[in-house]
């Protein structure tokens, strides 16, 4: 029997539905490896790269560019030398069938929900398997928890995940306290412990890796293992700037410039991603929220927070990943690291590894998750 | 987060804004339902519903029916404005300005020019536009070009209940008066709304989709027409982008520009007459600042010089439909 891969329209968070092929990347008849950027596809939030996830023979493309197809949708076929045409067109016919019966279209898409502890309302997503242990997702400053949209349907194949907004971020409400660190570790680090008695892998982002760090110093023994993407607290220096332009940037185009500097590859930033930051930062109180959180990350040029000791110390795994062209969180020189934690860097990406990379990230936390 | 009504984006904009600052008081015809008469008060919330409740929150000193004479309340409440309060003047039909153009123009409209920049005038007025209703042609018109024309005034128009809200709380937060225009068949149209406080800034348009064949240009309730035909478009290959202005004034023209330029073709919707319009505004702008940029000649979508029909199948013909656009975009996207 041959191999036969379908190229499907990928469903990247939860309101996506349907995706516009802008580009293949490769032509029909081209070899390609497991992992390779075949194909270009735009949705109204955001433009990605959708890499292979088997390797072989680009055989047939199904939908060419210009189209717009449902989630689920067959777009193309990979396939060995072995397989005849008449093998692919019955697959593809097999496939229509498939589509129409509703498989893989909607996929039983999780809605986020709210839970209250100690009076603060948080914001969680959760999706994957029923499974004992939980993978916690934790956003960076200004961000939420669509941020992992690459990454949590991924993980939550093999997983329970969780993805939570950080208080004072997107539908949870603010922290109290002159503490904000502690109160939002604290307040997190609760509202998980309801979901659940197994032990958690906590992912973390930015200034999310800070909370991870604190959530799992204050409960080692309920922490499976970490990955953080470029967090807060490793090296000493990192410009205040960003935080400040952040804040400051109350209308579309001075936003853009301000998100351009996250991302390697300033043409990943769509208008929903803009629109939908600034809808955020308008609410009352938000601002001065991020303040608050700014002024607890760095002050001039100094970073305020120290995450290394609390890693050191931890006898699971910790694993960081670190974009080469990073602009905001410098990586800290590997020999500064303790010796338990492990330091990758990935090229040609910014300060947001986990939508430039989304795969080798999704790699990365599913094998550090299997080493706990 | 909650879905809810223009309508009721428009309420909770009035309620948290009456309630956070008691300067703002409101003035307009049947906002509570009769003043003075026998029966049952606020029954309606004013003529389509906006107003309700604020009578029971803020008591009738504050929430403030008024005779029918146009000339008088939106009189009164721009010189309340000039003492510091943040009046709300609501006409109910934006057709009956004809009869209190002199407070707004001559008088609100120049008091901060004419006592040297020492009076504000935080004078609100809501009002109705907009064919589709079958009320005929003096309850219909899509006057903004007017004000828009007026320096002075600031004008906003939104499109949807998520703007409704943010770009009310705006106006009666700014310092100048603000015509602040509401579709009449935009009410019962649903959207994500905050719960709470939020403004958007004038002159700050939304690009409503990103495209790259096509910048459609819409305002109000052709912004929906232009989101339908964009659908269409899509569906044989078109992509189009949508930027919605929000404010004819204070006009964003550096985001209009760049999407222009960026894209090369241009088609505006407006439900405006064509004479001296917001359309054949931005058109002439689109040609003045970045003609070498275009690909293609700019094209209108508008509602004839004619006045709105009162017989529904010729007031529906009045109207810009997706399909025109649709039909205007092919015309100049070549494929």
């Amino acid at each position: 029997m041959s191999l036969i891969e379908a190229v499907t329209i990928p469903k990247w968070g939860m309101t996506m539905t349907e995706g516009t092929i802008t580009q293949w990347m490769i032509g029909e008849g081209e070899t390609v490896v497991r992992g390779q950027e075949i194909l270009e596809i735009e949705t109204t939030k955001v433009t990605n790269v959708l890499e292979a996830a088997a390797g072989g023979i680009l055989r047939r493309v199904v939908l060419p560019e210009g189209t717009t197809a449902p989630v689920g949708a067959l777009a193309g076929v990979i396939a060995d030398e072995a397989a005849t045409a008449e093998e692919i067109d019955a697959f593809i016919a097999s496939y229509a069938d498939r589509l129409g019966t509703g498989e893989g279209g909607e996929g039983g898409a999780a809605a986020p929900r709210t839970v209250t502890v100690d009076g603060a309302t948080i914001n969680l997503l959760e999706a994957g398997e029923a499974s004992e242990d939980i993978v916690l997702f934790l956003h960076g400053f200004g961000g939420d928890l669509t941020t992992w949209l690459f990454n949590q349907p991924a993980v939550a194949e093999k997983m329970r995940t969780v993805s939570v907004d950080l208080p004072g971020h997107g539908g949870s409400s603010p922290a109290a306290g002159n503490d904000v660190v502690s109160t939002i570790s604290s307040t997190v680090g609760a509202a998980t412990r309801d979901l659940g008695q197994g032990k958690i892998h906590l992912v973390g982002h930015s200034f999310g890796g800070a909370i991870a760090a604190r959530i799992a110093a204050s409960d080692p023994t309920r922490v499976a293992s970490l990955t953080l993407l470029a967090p807060i607290g490793l090296s000493k220096t990192m410009s205040r700037d960003f935080l400040v332009d952040f804040i400051a940037a109350e209308r579309r185009r001075p936003l853009q410039g301000v998100l351009e500097r996250l991302f390697a590859d300033p043409s990943k930033i769509t208008n929903d991603m803009v629109e939908g930051t600034l809808r955020f930062k308008r609410l009352e109180g938000v601002p001065e929220a991020l303040s608050a959180i700014a002024d607890a990350i760095a002050d001039e040029d100094r970073q305020l927070q120290s995450i290394g000791e609390t890693l050191g110390a931890l006898a699971c795994p910790v694993l960081l990943i670190w974009g080469e062209q990073d602009q905001i969180v410098p990586a800290p020189n590997a020999g500064d690291l303790p010796a338990n934690v492990e330091l990758r860097i990935i090229p040609d990406v910014g300060h947001m590894p986990q939508m430039e990379a989304s795969s080798t990230v999704n790699d990365a936390i599913i094998e550090n998750i299997n080493r706990a | 987060m909650a879905k809810k009504s223009f309508r009721q984006a428009l309420n909770e904009a009035l309620h948290l804004e009456m309630a956070r600052d008691p300067r703002v008081i409101m003035m307009g015809e049947d906002l509570t339902g009769g003043a003075g008469a026998k029966g049952v008060q606020d029954a309606w919330g004013g003529a389509f519903g906006v107003t309700k409740g604020l009578l029971d929150a803020f008591g009738p000193e504050r929430i403030r029916d008024t005779p029918i004479s146009e000339a008088a309340f939106v009189g009164a409440a721009a010189g309340a404005a000039l003492t510091g309060m943040r009046p709300i003047a609501e006409i109910m039909f934006v057709d009956f300005a004809g009869v209190c153009l002199d407070q707004i123009m001559n008088q609100a409209a120049k008091f901060r020019f004419m006592f040297g920049g020492r009076a504000k005038t935080p004078l609100v007025i809501r009002a109705t536009y907009g064919a589709g209703s079958r009320s005929g042609s003096q309850h219909t018109q899509a006057l903004y070009p007017i004000f828009t024309h007026i320096p002075g005034l600031k004008v906003v128009i939104p499109s949807n209940p998520y703007d409704a809200k943010g770009l009310l709380l705006q106006a009666i937060r700014d310092d100048d008066p603000v015509i602040f225009l509401e579709h009449k068949m935009l009410y019962d149209t649903v959207g994500e709304v905050p719960d709470g406080s939020y403004t958007i800034p004038f002159g700050e348009a939304r690009v409503v989709r990103d495209g790259k064949d096509v910048m459609i240009v819409a305002i109000g309730r052709m912004v929906g027409v232009a989101e339908e035909a964009a659908r269409q478009l899509a569906s044989e290959g078109i992509s189009a982008c949508i930027v919605d202005p929000r404010t004819t004034s204070p006009l964003d023209e550096d985001t209009l520009l760049e999407v222009a330029e960026k894209i090369g073709r241009v088609v505006i919707v407006d439900e405006a007459n064509p004479r001296c319009s917001v359309a054949t505004d931005i058109s002439a702008l689109l040609a003045d600042k970045c003609f070498d940029a275009l690909k293609a000649p700019i094209k209108l979508v508008t509602a004839p010089h004619a006045p709105v029909p009162y017989a529904p199948n010729l007031e529906d013909a009045y109207i810009p439909t997706p399909e025109a656009v649709s039909k205007v975009v092919k015309s100049i996207v070549k494929r």
